[in-house]
């Protein structure tokens, strides 16, 4: 008995000590080109300049922080921090609370609660190799879900073509308002 | 003390014990020369700029968004968030003979990754992304 006990605590150590490398990591996913399609579009455009002040005037109107440009590959990452609270998973967690304080004890299901998202956004323009006048835009994007006692909940990456189109739709506006100012 | 109560000692200590502290591991494990073989691979085919282009077409294929990039110096740092959190950096210098050579390293939490089939998946990747730019398909 205690041999098998002493044989399943060094398990237990070992495999906390082991190291976790996720297989096929780095493998394009057979969803890659539907995915690109959905993240690109190709606008046309006065100038590079053009399209990338437009760029940066829809990340401000869209609420984020701009991070880093690196101009001569076209790269804009820009993020921000914004309220994930959602009403309708705190009432499903308080009642969980309201029933476990009814059978005497304290589950504390309101701390698991959505608080805050970090979204990440990197925005690539790049001239079209293949015809002058048109850019190439891709995004792509992420986000940290925390809980209320800032503990991470969620992982992902953004997938949601909607998005991504809402975006654009932002961007050919953005790239009408800047044309029509000048 | 009889034997059950060293065995508890043991178990105990261990348990306190738990993942050694270690020494700062500044150097790496991995032998250097193994290392760059895995992460490494030449181009004959594109200058630096259009090898860049098609970096950050790779990693935004793979889901990564751009921590920084510097077009001079050939590197892109990138980060993926999944069920674990990655973070690349991938570098582009131009060698003698217009060859350009890619180097890849990634990262998830405290773990190296040292797979070369990774790597490999990468550049395998890549290489999609570096006919596409070449072809001038976008």
């Amino acid at each position: 008995m205690i041999r098998a006990l002493t044989t399943l605590a060094l398990l237990a150590l070992l495999a906390g000590c082991a190291t976790t490398t996720p297989t096929y990591a780095l493998r394009l996913e057979e969803s890659t080109l539907e995915v690109r399609e959905a993240q690109t579009r190709t606008l046309v455009a006065p100038s590079e300049i053009a399209i990338l002040t437009a760029t940066i005037a829809v990340l401000q109107d869209m609420e984020f922080n701009v991070e880093r440009i690196e101009k001569p590959l076209g790269v804009i990452t820009a993020s921000k921090i914004t309220d994930a609270d959602s009403a309708s998973e705190k009432t499903g967690l308080f009642f969980l609370d309201l029933v476990c304080a009814l059978g005497g004890s304290d589950c504390g299901a309101m701390d698991s609660a959505q608080d805050d998202q970090q979204i990440t956004m990197t925005i690539v323009v790049l001239p079209s190799l293949a015809r002058s006048g048109e850019f190439r835009t891709r995004i792509t994007m992420q986000r940290v879900v925390y809980d209320k006692m800032d503990r991470i909940k969620v992982l992902e990456r953004i997938g949601d073509p909607a998005i991504y189109q809402a975006i654009f739709d932002n961007l050919q506006k953005s790239l009408f308002l800047e044309a029509s100012e000048q | 003390m009889n034997r059950q109560t060293r065995t508890t000692a043991l178990v105990a200590m261990l348990l306190i014990t738990g993942c050694a502290t270690t020494p700062p591991d500044v150097v790496g494990a991995g032998t250097q020369l193994e290392t760059r073989q895995a992460q490494t691979r030449e181009f004959d085919t594109l200058d630096k700029a259009m090898t860049m282009r098609s970096v950050v077409a790779t990693l935004q294929d793979l889901g990564f968004t751009i921590d920084q990039a510097d077009a001079d110096l050939g590197t892109i740092t990138a980060t993926r968030l999944d069920t674990y959190t990655m973070r690349m950096t991938v570098t582009v210098v131009a060698k003698t003979g217009d060859r350009i050579a890619v180097r890849a390293f990634a990262r998830v939490g405290e773990n190296a990754i040292t797979d070369p089939a990774t790597y490999q998946d990468f550049f395998i990747a890549l290489d999609k992304a570096m006919f596409l730019t070449q072809n001038q398909v976008d």
